[in-house]
């Protein structure tokens, strides 16, 4: 055969037929062997198909434009010879498909893709100078139509193949779905096959641009991403209600996970990635928001249930759906609420029991109860918000709306203080010295921060200041204090939340307290200098400034019992030198005297307050006095007298007989020391009316400073825009009140810092 | 090594890079594969084989050029580049007859940088020339008619200096 076509080189090579043989036998039997001589031989016969010139170039003679145009019909003749070849290639091919259908058609189908865009290729390359010069400038010159050899023969399949197995019942794409949906069934498919005949729709759909082969997805998406799309829903539409017919909310949920996975691994197995967004949506619609109700009922009976693996599922499923999450969280707000509330109201109903058990009056709650209830509720959830929930932010909000709701109204607090009070009594049980479950630093550190966490949501953090600090000014002057570390840790806790100014006053009591250590031992040393005999009484003060100490000197006269007042008069004379100008007020309520009593075996000694010790002093002289006798001599209002005397008798160390009092000679007690300074239960009752006195007045200043600082800034504002302002700037304080802002700022017009601005009649002008 | 024959059938025997700067070759090797068999030429003799191999030779370190439809950029470049190299100046240094020759074989094989170095050549030997020395250098007939030059002329004007 060799011989013969070297013989016969000039006729065969001017020849289509001996071309047509060629193609043919690339495109009918790929493998079989190919030699140099016959690729090159093939190559030839294009070139010189195109170039029919040959010989006249050669003699030297080029006559104008002959080249051009000779050459120019012979590729268009070659081009269009090629297009008849592939025509009628394929139409071979497709009535052997008449017969096939379902898999044997998409077998038939994916081998004789194969073969053909393999022989394509090659004969692309057999018709390299057809491309590079006959189509490249038709192309050049703008004629649509004209295409590379490969891209030829691809138009040529999409024509001839594909479209009118698109035409005939869409056999080969309905193939394919049903294949798809075998898989979906559970049973085995070709994987390779599938993707292989899905790859050829989007090579089909490439579109020859004179720069860059643009694979364009119209065709694919048109011709099968649409059905199959159509298909899907189809088919999850039927699954999803025959499974919820016969199964949980909570097994569904599973099922869908498991099938968005498996639905993600479909389009790496064998679909074109574009249409992995298209897939989920459809999926997410037909699986999710079409039973959105249904999943959004069960939400409920699985945060009542502690269902969190559940939650979690729902979570994860409806965060994939726009504005999905939205009533799960108001469901969960909801929820969160109603357990604190219930938490609460179980605390409350506990203390209604214990003291009607008791046969009290008195059903305080106990704060430690109290806030531990809070507590609870809010770990809980915030527990569920971080796994279940991924911490989501929206959650983490609705979490916290809830907590606020609940931590400031509930069962126990009617009233908005009543939260701040009890927490602030919680700290102060936490900080006390008699706190024996605190006595480690470590759990005393956590307890102050969950604390703190239940401060955040407190409202009114004024009125919580009022009591945190008469908590702290007891503690400090009853050295009840468990930590000084401890206690600054707490303000540090507090300035963090609150900022500077809420914890001045704080941090000024503690360090009155330091200086006053100093003060004391300086008071000594001077003492024993001057050679003063006071070595029998031993000594210690502390002196605060009034301001930031939330103490008031009781309504009373009294004397100074004459073994006190020495020392008393010498530490006077000792300060005012010190510190000219100063004034001291002494509390003599909160003081605390050690008596011993020399009178009994053994010797006990009484932990008193000055009153009772100036009561009890007065034995020293007589074993008996009179009601009358004893105001004498201690000059004390009868309301402080007669709780004191009340006291001293019920400790057993006064006997009472109608107005005359008389020590007790043969008073007993277990301990050594006793201490009977105590504060009495009226009294208690009494501090907290007066804090939020205080707290009412105080806001009144709060108001109008806030106003003012806001229009000295402004200069002019309307009414509502400062009532705007004053709230955002009040509100992380208390929760302030309309009247109330309205209020201040009548006062503050009336005392001329604010003026209605002339000719309107809701702008305020700021008067320096 | 690579055996390639010629029309007279004479046999050359190169290295695989020498005779891989012909696209022609390059795409028959890769598809065909490991064939050991010669390669016909049907379309080149030898003595014009024996000069483009001596370019090949010479140039077989050089870059691939892109297939042309990949960038029109590049070879917008490429044409607009009318320097020549010194070596490719010496060796285009033959008669009319073996330029016309390399310049068809090029083609022919497929070789993008020749092709481009013989027709640079003869357009440097076109410019600046009038189309009488035109025709003469190259020994083409005059076949147009005096009118047909005439509007040839005006339509060109705008070209003349």
């Amino acid at each position: 055969m060799l011989s013969r076509l070297q013989v016969n080189l000039l006729e065969d090579l001017l020849s289509w037929g001996f071309l047509e043989t060629g193609i043919d036998r690339i495109m009918l039997n790929f493998t079989a062997g190919m030699t140099n001589h016959y690729y090159v031989l093939c190559y030839t016969t294009c070139y010189n198909y195109c170039t029919n010139t040959k010989g006249i170039a050669a003699s030297g003679t080029v006559g104008r434009g002959a080249t051009r145009g000779s050459a120019n019909v012979m590729g268009s003749d070659l081009y269009n010879k090629l297009t008849d070849y592939f025509k009628r290639h394929l139409l071979k091919l497709r009535t052997a498909c008449d017969s096939l259908s379902d898999l044997a058609l998409i077998q038939f189908y994916f081998k004789e893709w194969t073969s053909y865009t393999r022989g394509a290729n090659y004969v692309s390359r057999l018709f390299t100078y057809l491309n590079r010069y006959w189509v490249k400038r038709e192309k050049d010159e703008g004629r649509k139509g004209v295409f590379p050899v490969y891209i030829l023969a691809l138009v040529q399949w999409r024509d001839h193949m594909f479209y009118p197995l698109c035409s005939r019942n869409n056999k080969l794409v309905n193939a394919i779905l049903k294949q798809i949906e075998n898989h979906r069934n559970g049973e085995e498919v070709d994987t390779a096959l599938l993707k292989g005949v899905i790859d050829s729709f989007v090579t089909l759909g490439m579109e020859d641009d004179s720069a860059v082969r643009r694979a364009s997805l119209e065709l694919y998406k048109e011709k099968f991403q649409t059905p199959f799309l159509d298909a899907t829903k189809a088919h999850y539409k039927k699954e999803s209600q025959a499974f919820l017919a016969e199964n949980s909310i909570s097994d569904y949920l599973k099922r869908v996970e498991v099938r968005l996975e498996e639905e993600a691994r479909r389009v790496d197995l064998y679909l074109h990635s574009s249409t992995t967004k298209a897939l989920m949506n459809r999926c997410d619609e037909t699986l999710i928001t079409d039973h959105m109700t249904v999943i959004q009922e069960e939400f409920q009976k699985m945060l009542e249930a502690d269902r969190n693996d559940d939650l979690a599922r729902t979570w994860s499923l409806l965060a994939r759906i726009p504005d999905g999450l939205t009533p799960l969280r108001e469901t969960f707000e909801a929820h969160v609420k109603k357990s604190g509330l219930a938490a609460v109201a179980a605390v409350a109903a506990a203390a209604t029991a214990a003291s009607t058990e008791a046969g009290a009056k008195n059903d305080a709650v106990d704060p430690s109860a109290y806030i531990q209830a809070l507590l609870s509720v809010h770990k809980k959830n915030e527990d569920v918000v971080e796994k279940s929930f991924k911490g989501e932010k929206g959650f983490g909000e609705a979490l916290g709306r809830a907590c606020k709701e609940y931590c400031n109204h509930n069962a126990v607090a009617t009233t908005t203080a009543k939260s701040p009070e009890l927490l602030a009594s919680y700290i102060n049980q936490v900080l006390s010295k008699s706190n024996k479950e605190n006595a480690d630093e470590a759990n005393m550190e956590e307890a102050l921060n969950e604390a703190m966490t239940i401060f955040k949501y407190i409202d009114d953090k004024d009125v919580f200041q009022k009591f945190y600090s008469k908590n702290l000014a007891n503690r400090l002057v009853r050295q009840r204090s468990a930590s000084d570390e401890a206690e600054a840790s707490m303000i540090s806790k507090l300035k963090e939340v609150c900022g500077v100014d809420y914890t001045t006053r704080l941090q000024k009591m503690v360090q009155d307290v330091t200086l006053s250590k100093e003060t004391t031992a300086e008071f000594k040393e001077r003492m024993r200098q001057a050679g003063d005999n006071v070595q029998d009484i031993d000594f210690s003060i502390i002196v605060g400034g009034t301001v930031n100490w939330p103490l008031n000197p009781q309504q009373t006269e009294f004397a100074i019992p004459k073994q006190l007042a020495p020392i008393y008069e010498r530490f006077k004379g000792f300060y005012t030198t010190n510190h000219s100008g100063r004034k001291l007020t002494w509390l003599w309520h909160l003081s605390n005297n050690e008596i011993k009593m020399t009178y009994t075996k053994p010797n006990y000694i009484l932990i008193a307050s000055s009153y009772q010790t100036a009561i009890l002093v007065l034995f020293n002289e007589t074993h008996s006095l009179s009601y009358a006798e004893l105001a004498e001599a201690t000059q004390l209002a009868a309301t402080q007298l007669r709780p004191v005397l009340n006291l001293l008798v019920k400790a057993k160390l006064l006997l009472v007989d109608g107005d005359q009092y008389d020590l007790n000679m043969n008073f007993k007690s277990k301990k050594i020391r006793i201490n009977i300074n105590q504060a009495i239960r009226a009294e208690k009752q009494q501090e907290s009316n007066d804090v939020m006195k205080t707290v009412e007045e105080d806001r009144k200043f709060v108001y109008q400073a806030t106003i003012v600082r806001i229009m000295k800034m402004r200069k002019t504002l309307t009414h509502q825009a400062l009532i705007q302002e004053t709230v955002s700037l009040i509100s992380p304080m208390f929760v302030p009140k309309v009247s109330h802002i309205k209020q201040a700022i009548d006062h503050l017009i009336d005392k001329e810092y604010l003026e209605r601005a002339e000719g309107s009649r809701d702008t305020y002008n700021y008067l320096a | 090594m690579v055996t390639l024959t010629t029309n007279d059938g004479e046999k050359f025997e190169v290295e695989k890079p020498v005779a891989e700067r012909s696209v022609l070759i390059k795409n028959m090797i890769e598809d065909i594969g490991g064939d050991s068999e010669p390669i016909p030429l049907p379309n080149v003799s030898a003595s014009v084989l024996k000069k483009v191999l001596e370019w090949c030779e010479h140039h077989k370190g050089d870059p691939v050029p892109p297939p042309t439809e990949a960038n029109d950029a590049a070879e917008e470049t490429r044409r607009r580049n009318i320097d020549i190299s010194e070596w490719d100046g010496k060796f285009i240094q033959v008669d009319q007859e073996m330029l016309f020759e390399i310049i068809l074989a090029a083609n022919y094989l497929d070789i993008k940088p020749l092709l481009d170095l013989g027709c640079k050549t003869v357009a440097n030997m076109i410019k600046g020339k009038s189309p009488e020395e035109i025709r003469k250098l190259f020994n083409i007939q005059n076949d147009f008619t005096p009118e047909e030059e005439a509007q040839i002329k005006r339509e060109n004007e705008w070209a003349e200096e």
